[in-house]
This record gives C-alpha cells, structure tokens and sequence, in this order.
C-alpha cells in the first residue's frame, strides 16, 4: 500500500512536533541590557518561567539583580538529559553564570562543571557543592518562612487541623513542611496532616488531597510546588485561608492568602557574582535566610488577619533570625 | 484505621472517586469508539490537554461554562478531524501519528497558555448539581448524586455507548469495521466514512474529558493531564473494550487514588510510606483488571489503515 | 443461441492495466439467465480483477458492462448490490465476532433507524435458509461456524440482497468434498429460480460438474469458450497453460524401503492451548510418499511444525533414520536428514527481502562450499544459485532479484531447489503446489517423485486431494488430530476419503 507516501509522512509530523516543542520549550528570550561586556546569566529550570512557584522566583531574582546581564532561560526541562545538554551549550557558548535551578541537576552538574573551569555554575537548591570548585550552591531554609506561615496557621485555625499538600517528600519541600509543622504545633494546632501527593505537577491530585483535608475537619491549608494552584483552587471555593511559599500567590485567591513565605534569590546571587569579580568562580554554600533577607514574608493585605495573630508571626520572624527559635532543622 | 470506616468520610472518598475516575472515563469511552472502528488514537492526552486550554481560556475571557465546554468539544472535532485525515487519508502508521497528536496538543496548549495567559489565573469552576430526589437519599445521595454535569455526563455515556455499539446500525458498522474492513466494504458500507465519524465522536469525548478536568480544578497549568489520557487507553485495553469495563476502570483507579489520598490526610499512610502508597493505583488498577475483565480480545483490524486492494 | 435482451450481465471489451501489468485485455464476458458460466484460468490470469471490475471495487480503464439489457456504471460494492450482483469472495468476507444476522445485516438499511432490526433480519433468514437448503443459526457467532456454515452466510448475505447474478470466487478451496457436492446442489437449486452463476474455480472435475458453460482466460485475455461437454480435463488445462500438460504424474512402481521417519504416540498442543495432536503415530519408508489429506485445521500444520521443530511436543517421539529428533534443534534435524518445504512459504520459506541467491544458500551458507574463513565466496554461491535457477526453470531477472517479487509458483521452485539440494533423507512437504500455477505445479510434482526414486520418504501434507491422490503411495487420513486410516492410494477412492475426511468411518 502507500510505502511511498509513509516516510514524508512521518517526517512532515515529527516535523510539526518538533517545532512545536521548540515552540513550547525553548522560550528562550533575551531580556537585560544586552550591551558589551555585560554578565551572561543562563538559567535552566525545571518548570515554566511564570509557573508563580520555584522558577519564577529565580527568573525574578536575576530581573531584580543590580548590574548589567544578559539573561537567557530554558524552561520546563524535567528531563534531567535536557536539561544537562542545556547546561553544557550555554557553558559552551560562553555564559558566564550557568544557574542550574533544580537539586536534581547536581548529577549532570558533577559531569560539566569540571570540563569548563571558567563557568560559574550556581545551583540549587543544595547544602553542598559536591565538591566542586566553580559550582556555587544555595539553599533557601524555607523552614524558617514555613515557621512562621505554621505561627498564622495556628493562630487563624479555630478547629486546630491544618492540612498540608506537597509534592515529593524531597529537598525544599521537607523542610518547608518541617519547619510549617513545628510552627503550627508550638502555637497551639493539635494536628497537622500532611499529604505528599506523589507529582509535582499533578493538580488534580493536589485538588483532591485539598478535599480530603476537608473531609477531615482542616480549616486552614498550606502546599509547596508548582501543582499546589489544584489545591488553592479547592481552598478558594471552600472558604478556607491558605499559606504560600515559593512565590507570592496572592493572585491565586485574593481573598484567603494570608501570607507567602518569597525567595529572594538574588540577595545571595548579589554575593556570588561580587565573590565572582573578585576571582572565585565558586566552591561555597550559601542559605537564604530571614536574617540575610534571602527569604521575606509578604502578607496579604486584602486578608483580614487579626493583629494578635500578626503580631505573633512577627515575633517568630524575629525569634527566628536571633535564634532564639529553633525550627527544628 | 478506625477515622476511615466513618461515614462522612466514606462518603467524601466515594464521591472524591468519582470525580476523579470523570475525565478518565470521558477519554476511554471515546478511545473505545475509535478502536472499535479499527483506530488507535494515542493522541487523547494532547487532544485533552489543548481542549483543557481552551475551556480554561474561554471560561477566563467569558466567565461562561457552557461556552468552556463547547470550545473543548470544538477542539476535539479539529484534532479528530486532523488526526482522520492523517491516519485515513494518507494511510499513516497509527502509533506514530498518535504521538504526534500528543505532542501537538500539549505543544500548542502550552505555548498558548504562555502567550495568551501567563500566570495561572483562577475561574469559576463547575457548579455541582444535586439530583432531585436521588440526592436527598442518606450518604448515597451525598456520595454519587451531588457532582456537576459533566460528571454525569461521563456516566450517561457508559450505557448510551453501550447502546450506540451493540443496537445501532452506525454501531454494527463501527464493529464491523474494525474487525474487517473488507468484509463491511464488501456489503457497501464506508469504512472512511465509520472511521471518521468514529474519531470524531472518540475525539469530542476526549475534549469534553478536558473540560471536565480543568473546568472541576477551575485553574489551568501547562501539562495539565499529567498523562491521564495514556492510562484512558490503556483502560480501554484493560477494559477489553468494553465501556463497562472502561468504567469499572476508571472508577477502580479513581477509588484508589481517592482513599490512598484520604489515607494520607489521616495519616493512616504516614509521610514515610507515601511513596510506595503512591504506586497503588496504577498497580492495583493493573492487577485487577489483569483478573476480572472477561477476556475480550482486540479489534481485529485495529491500527490497520484500510485501502481496497 | 439467445438474444441480447436474454442476457443478464455482459462485460464487453474490459481492458484493466496495473503499472506494469496488463490485468484484463479486451474482456469480452456474458452469463444468461438460468446458468453457471465459469471463469478458468491460473493465478493471475484476470480472474479475479474482471471479477473486481464487476463489482465495484476498481474500475475498468475501457469497454463498458451491461446488465439485463442496460449499460450499467458500477463504482461501488454498494453500486453492485444494488443492481442486484452478490460476491462471495474466495476468503470469506465476515466478521467473526459478529453473530450471523449482524453479518447479514451489515449495510442493509434498518426499518427502526437508528437501531437495528436483527429480530426481522433473523426471521427473513430462516425463510431463505428453508426455501434454499442454507441450515444456520442467525444467532450464532460467525466464528463458532464450520467452515461450510460460514459459506452458507456468505451465499445467504447474496441471497437476502436478492442477488440475481451471484459470483463465487473459488468457493470450495477450504471446503471437503462433501461440502462441495452439498454446495453444487444448493447452487445449482439457485440457477434454476433463473438466477445467474459466475463461477470462479482452477479445480477442473469441480468445473467439469457444475459449469454450463465455460471461458478460459490465459495473461489477461480470453483464449477460448466451451462446454464441459466438448471438453476434458486435459483439454481444459492446455487452454489454461498454453501446452500439454500431464496432469496425473506417472510414477515408476518401487518396493517399500525401510522405516526412515518414525513418529510414535505424538501429541501436541495448539495455538489455542487446545489438543491439536492426539496420540498420533505413522511411518515414512524409503521410496515413498505418505500424504496426509484432511480439511485444514486437524492438526496438519501443528504436525508439520513439530516435526520440523517450529513446537514443542507434549509427548511421543519423532526418529528419523533411528535417530531420535523429538528435541532436537532445527539444525542437527537438518544433519539427521530432513528437509522441510513450509506451508506458509513467505513466512516459514524464505525471507521475501533477500534476493533469490541468499534464499538459495539460506540453509548451507556456512559450508565449506559458500564460506571460507568466515566470509562468503560470492563467487561460488553465485554459480550455485545459477545452477539451480537453471535447473528448477526459476523465472527470475536476475539471481539478485529480491525474492518477494517473484511469483508464487517461483519462490516454491527457489524453496524446492533448496531444500532437495542436499539430498534429504526425509522431505516434509506441506501445500507444496497451493496457489501455484499449474506448469510449476507439474513441475514440483514431478521432482517430488524423482525424490522417491532416489530412495527418500516423503511426508506430503496437502488439502488437495487431487494432488494427494495422484502423487501417494499411502494415503493417511487425519481428523482432529489423529490419523483414522491409513489406505492404498491403488485402492482409495475419492468419495470414502472425503467422508473420512469429515469424520465418518464405517465400521
């Protein structure tokens, strides 16, 4: 039968497919100055640039940096072989700041960072560099922020359980929902029930795990990652107040957001592009705090949130950057 | 253990079920249609995630649900129509197409996502409807008959689908085709023209399963099925193509994800056990299926094209 | 001789060309009211596209069809059924899943659209089925039928149409011999309610009996028209070949040798995980050829596989020349003696996309002869192969040509060519002239018993009694699974074989 027409057939759709993906995922836009001797900053995330959770806090940080760059992004490669070859061609290319903005990367990171010395690559979330002399990595201790969103969720609950949706019990997300549980239970919560959903970008999971703390009697509810938009979702139309992190989301429920925990990323790029001037293109760790302004707490103006309450969120912020809180991590 | 077997909560896990077997439903039923006629369609997942979109973004601009669910029907007909002329008029390898499809349709509905919304904004989500009387019924009502349209419309078409395939001549047509084209060609009847119409109606539903998703979530994310439809067509397959099967299914994989979910926010599955607890489903839905579903075998013709000579 | 206006179907000066073929040249073909007009001829004669060009499914590039009178443009099967023209074609056209009456309903129009109307179609089959002697079940699913039964539906869906001008291509090719002599009354009772038979067939007793009148085409054309009356078997297939042909192969008279293939209480288990070999067992002696006869599907072709070593075997052994092979690899059953020409040639026989030469060596490549070190010597395979293609009459371009686009008749020769190449002991030889032309078929026939001569056994698998009939020394007859007589072919006559056949034995 038509042998013939099959392979042009194939190739005209592997064809459409690929443009499509080259489309989808290779939104690579040049934004910056753009003029000689510019930094050229490169950053290879995970998820998409205005997913309002992890990579839109980095795309942010480096648009907030206060010096001249040139920045290029690659988004949406949750294949760890895309995003490694991505990598390696802005590496290749002549970047100066590679950002690999995913804890899973360090593999690939451990392969390419040795082959060009010059290259900065910064990459998080990680506690260490794995040894590596031009690799910076950075930590936010989103346990801090997770405290204090636990400190309002305690105080707004009136039933004491509070619910809790994440994704994979990994990285920034155990420390978030740690630090979130040690909060919420010194002030008063008698439960919090924590559900990993198992995806980070299944929404309708985190939907239904929403609906199941429902069921449970949960009046107040926080999440971390990208698919937690399911869960603010089911918040929204339920009434009940939620606590973000990773980004500002209020837009998601202007009403019920009380507070988000936000990553200031470029408080700590700021130091590793002024460590990077000075001649060392990397080998430290460093952790996004309350204290160095690496992690802020925006409230939420259009929630009512009663002033004993803020008051004692205050307090923890401030117990917390002089340690005179300890979250647990 | 014992905060599970309260009512409330099973009910809340019935009913939470339900709405998740919906969209998984809506595709396989679809999926079967097509295969019955002797088409693979691999293409589901991208047919629902750009119908997804659509909705979404007709619901954010109208603020009207039934617009939503229009445009996610419209989109199932284009895709369906651009996928019938791939696979019947130019013969191409069904498989292969099928993938193509997908890439289109979670290529398409991501770059229009970036550039005609951004960030995800939420809309008014399906309202649910109760059933009069059947809803007032203690627990059972609370549990099946308080969901919204869609949801019933899923189940609506498990029988209607029935009936379609094995009472109808369009239906006798579609079996026939699928098992052998030439034997249906033979007695005049068009195999073009059943395939068509057979991925139209099996795209439509997929669409409509789009909508149901993202029209029950009221926000919308880039790669929003998270490869549901792929487990619709293999529901159909699991479900010896049947739609009974297809919905026992779903219902099977919904249920397990509800409880595994309900489970998790009791702590009766703790945070350490989640990640085995995770595969449940899946694993669960595989086995079962793998020992309950009559044996039904394949269309014979399927992802055969059919040309006369 | 009859008037126009008589006639009921005429195709007049049908030309149809393929690319590089010329299918049907200047056609000129009528049948009558009332009568059985065969088409004879070999495969790839036209048949069959004539046939296609009469009901709808490829269109003639000239001349014109008239039917009763009227010139008639049939584009369509549907076009076709219309005008009252029913097919059955030579592999069933039904669904299997489908029950009777939803095979006969396919395309009908429904008096309840949009549902469908089984219970009426089912009424209006049982009348056809009395009024024509078609007993089925119109609830039965088509895949539980016989393969007879499924016939009947075939003839029934024509009938329901109210087909007028019926045309059966190769209708008994599956069927035994009973079947087809219960076919030809029920056909013949069709013909006399004034309908009109085209009858496609290459088996020339079954032309013999049923024609009425009789149109041989030969490359597209037609050579001639006669009667059964004025002709024979023998002048029918020099009209189809072209030159004389021996039909009935002389074979010197020999001594029976030793025992050379030895199978003892063979089981096996089919594709179905049902018993398809049941306690089998038989002897194959030098000199002579054994030929199995028995409708397909008793265990024929799990036989043939488990001796050649395509199955696994339950239990029982299979020894060739003493050696037990019950489990032997595909190879060392080569070096014991056996040779195998495979029932599904295209797939079991050859590999389509090697040219002719790799075919031939397919089996020997590693020798001596054709490998040195390791690697090919092109040049001694290449004489070999030539050898060969000179020897079996291979019609071929070239040894290099691609053996899939050669004809049936020519891969069979290229497989015979190979397989007798080196000098079997035992020849397992399964449908070895099925879908072969009839010069190539005398051909095979007639090195088949050279092989005798020269002291093989051969084991001769077929469904063509005729074959089975005229090439054996002893023929076994097999019926689910075992082998219920073995007789004489001196003394066996066609009619008790073909009950045995069907399973009935008198006691």
């Amino acid at each position: 039968m038509n042998q013939s027409k099959r392979p042009a057939l194939k190739l005209l759709l592997a064809l459409l497919a690929f443009v499509m993906v080259a489309a989808a995922c290779g939104d690579s836009d040049t934004e910056g100055s753009g003029e000689d001797g510019a930094l050229r900053i490169a950053i290879v995330a995970p998820s998409a640039s205005d997913d309002l959770a992890f990579t839109q806090s980095m795309v942010d940080a480096v648009n907030a940096l206060d010096r001249p760059f040139e920045l290029e992004i690659t988004d949406g490669t949750f294949v760890v072989e895309d995003a490694a070859a991505a990598i390696r061609g802005y590496a290749e290319d002549g970047v100066d700041i590679v950002i690999a903005h995913g804890t899973q990367y360090g593999g690939s990171l451990a392969e390419i960072a040795p082959d060009f010395p010059e290259t900065t690559f910064v990459w998080g979330t990680s506690t260490d560099t794995q040894g590596l002399d031009n690799v910076f990595a950075y930590n936010p201790a989103a346990d801090e922020g997770g405290y204090v969103n636990g400190v309002l969720a305690a105080g707004i609950s009136e039933s004491g359980v509070i619910g809790v949706v994440g994704p994979i019990e990994a990285g920034d997300a155990v420390t978030y929902i740690g630090g979130f549980e040690a909060g919420a239970l010194a002030s008063g919560a008698s439960s919090v029930n924590i559900t990993y959903t198992g995806s980070f970008g299944d929404v309708t999971l985190a939907s239904e795990a929403a609906q199941a703390h429902l069921t449970n009697g949960v009046d107040v509810m926080t999440g971390t990652a990208q698919m937690v938009v399911g869960a603010v979702s089911v918040a929204t139309a339920n009434d009940i107040p939620w606590l973000a992190t990773q980004a500002d989301q209020t837009s998601l429920s202007p009403g019920l957001v009380v507070a988000s925990q936000v990553y200031r990323w470029e408080v700590v790029l700021e130091e590793m592009l002024d460590l990077r001037a000075d001649g060392t293109v990397g080998g430290q760790v460093f952790e996004l705090t309350l204290e160095n302004g690496g992690l802020v707490i925006e409230f939420n103006d259009g929630f009512d949130l009663p002033s004993e309450v803020r008051d004692a969120a205050d307090a923890a912020i401030e117990g917390i950057k002089d340690g005179s809180i300890d979250t647990g991590f | 253990m014992g905060d599970f077997f309260t009512a409330s909560v099973l009910v809340a896990t019935i009913a939470s079920g339900v709405r998740l077997a919906t969209p998984y439903l809506l595709a396989g039923l679809g999926e079967t249609i097509g295969q019955k006629s002797g088409v693979l369609n691999l293409g589901v997942d991208g047919v629902m995630q750009l119908s997804a979109f659509f909705a979404y973004y007709t619901v954010l601009k109208t603020g009207n649900l039934w617009y939503g669910s229009l445009a996610a029907i419209g989109v199932g007909l284009v895709m369906g129509l651009i996928y019938a002329v791939i696979t019947i008029e130019f013969e191409a390898t069904q498989g292969i197409s099928g993938i193509g499809i997908f890439i289109l349709g979670l290529g398409l509905s991501d770059l229009l996502f970036r550039e005609l919304v951004g960030t995800p904004k939420p809309i008014r989500r399906l309202p649910s409807v109760d059933i009069p009387l059947l809803s007032d019924i203690p627990k059972v009502g609370e549990a099946l008959f308080q969901h919204n349209l869609l949801t019933y419309t899923a189940f609506v078409f498990v029988p209607l689908s029935v009936l379609l395939l094995s009472r109808t001549t369009f239906g006798l047509n579609v079996r026939a085709v699928g098992e052998n084209p030439h034997a249906a060609d033979s007695l005049g009847v068009s195999v073009e023209r059943t395939r068509y119409a057979a991925i139209l109606i099996g795209n439509a539903m997929a669409g409509l399963a789009g909508a149901a998703l993202v029209l029950g979530l009221g926000i919308f994310q880039p790669n929003l099925t998270q490869g549901l439809g792929f487990i619709a067509v293999a529901l159909v397959y699991f479900g010896s193509w049947r739609p009974a099967g297809v919905m026992a299914g779903a219902l099977l994989y919904g249920m397990v994800n509800a409880t595994v979910l309900q489970w998790k926010a009791l702590n009766i599955i703790p945070v350490s056990g989640s990640v085995l607890a995770n595969m449940a489903p899946a694993v669960i839905t595989i086995v079962a299926l793998a020992f309950l579903a009559r044996r039904g075998s394949a269309p014979a013709a399927l992802s055969q094209p059919f040309s006369r000579h | 001789m009859s008037t126009e206006s008589q006639k009921l179907v005429e195709m007049r000066g049908i030309t149809k060309r393929y690319p590089g073929v010329v299918a049907n040249e200047d056609v000129t073909f009528d049948v009558e009211y009332g009568e059985v007009h065969t088409l004879l001829g070999e495969n790839g004669a036209g048949k069959s596209t004539l046939m296609k060009i009469l009901f709808g499914l490829t269109p003639a590039d000239e001349g014109e069809v008239l039917l009763r009178g009227e010139p008639i443009s049939i584009s369509s099967p549907a076009d076709a059924i219309d005008a009252r023209i029913g097919m059955v074609h030579q592999h069933f056209m039904l669904v299997q899943p489908l029950t009777v009456a939803e095979n006969v309903a396919l395309g009908l129009r429904s008096g309840r659209r949009p549902f469908t109307d089984l219970d009426v179609v089912s009424k209006r089959i049982h009348e056809l089925s009395e009024a024509h002697g078609l007993a089925v079940d119109p609830s039965t699913e088509v895949w539980r039928l016989s393969v007879g039964e499924r016939q009947r539906v075939e003839i029934l869906k024509a009938l329901y149409r109210d087909a007028e001008l019926l045309v059966l291509d190769e209708p008994t090719a599956v069927l035994t011999p009973q079947e087809v002599d219960d076919l030809f009354v029920i056909l013949r009772h069709m013909v006399d309610d004034g309908r009109g038979l085209i009858f496609i067939s290459h088996k020339l007793h079954e032309v013999m009996s049923l024609s009425d009148r009789i149109t041989v085409l030969r490359n597209g054309r037609v050579v001639g028209s006669t009667t059964p009356a004025e002709s024979t078997r023998e002048s029918l297939a020099e009209m189809m070949v072209g030159r004389e042909v021996l039909l009935t192969p002389r074979k010197p008279v020999l001594a029976a040798g030793r025992p050379r293939l030895s199978i003892r209480d063979l089981s096996i288990t089919g594709d179905r995980g049902a018993v398809s070999v049941d306690n089998l067992s038989v002897e194959v002696h030098a000199g002579e050829i054994l030929g199995v006869a028995g409708v397909s599907g008793n265990g024929q072709r799990e036989l043939a596989e488990a001796i050649a070593g395509l199955r696994p075997v339950d239990a029982g052994t299979i020894q060739i020349d003493g050696t037990d092979i019950t489990r032997a690899t595909t190879a060392s059953r080569r070096e014991a003696g056996l040779a195998y020409v495979p029932e599904e040639r295209m797939r079991d026989g050859a590999i389509g996309e090697f040219t002719v030469s790799e075919n031939l060596v397919l089996v020997n490549h590693g020798s001596s002869e054709f490998a040195k070190r390791g690697l090919f010597s092109h040049a001694a395979i290449r004489k070999h192969s030539e050898d060969k293609v000179n020897e079996y009459g291979v019609k071929t371009p070239t040894v290099d040509t691609p053996t899939s686009s050669l004809s049936g008749g020519n891969i069979q020769k290229v497989i015979m060519a190979r397989e007798l190449g080196v000098k079997p002991g035992i020849l397992l030889a399964c449908q070895p002239t099925r879908g072969v032309d009839i010069g190539s078929a005398e051909y095979i026939h007639r090195r088949l018993i050279e092989q005798r001569s020269e002291g093989a056994g051969t084991l001769l698998i077929s469904e063509d009694l005729d074959e089975v009939l005229g090439l054996a020394d002893r023929i076994a007859v097999m019926f689910e699974g075992r082998i219920v007589a073995i007789v004489d072919a001196a003394d066996a006559k066609r009619e008790a074989i073909g009950l045995m056949m069907a399973g009935v034995l008198d006691d």
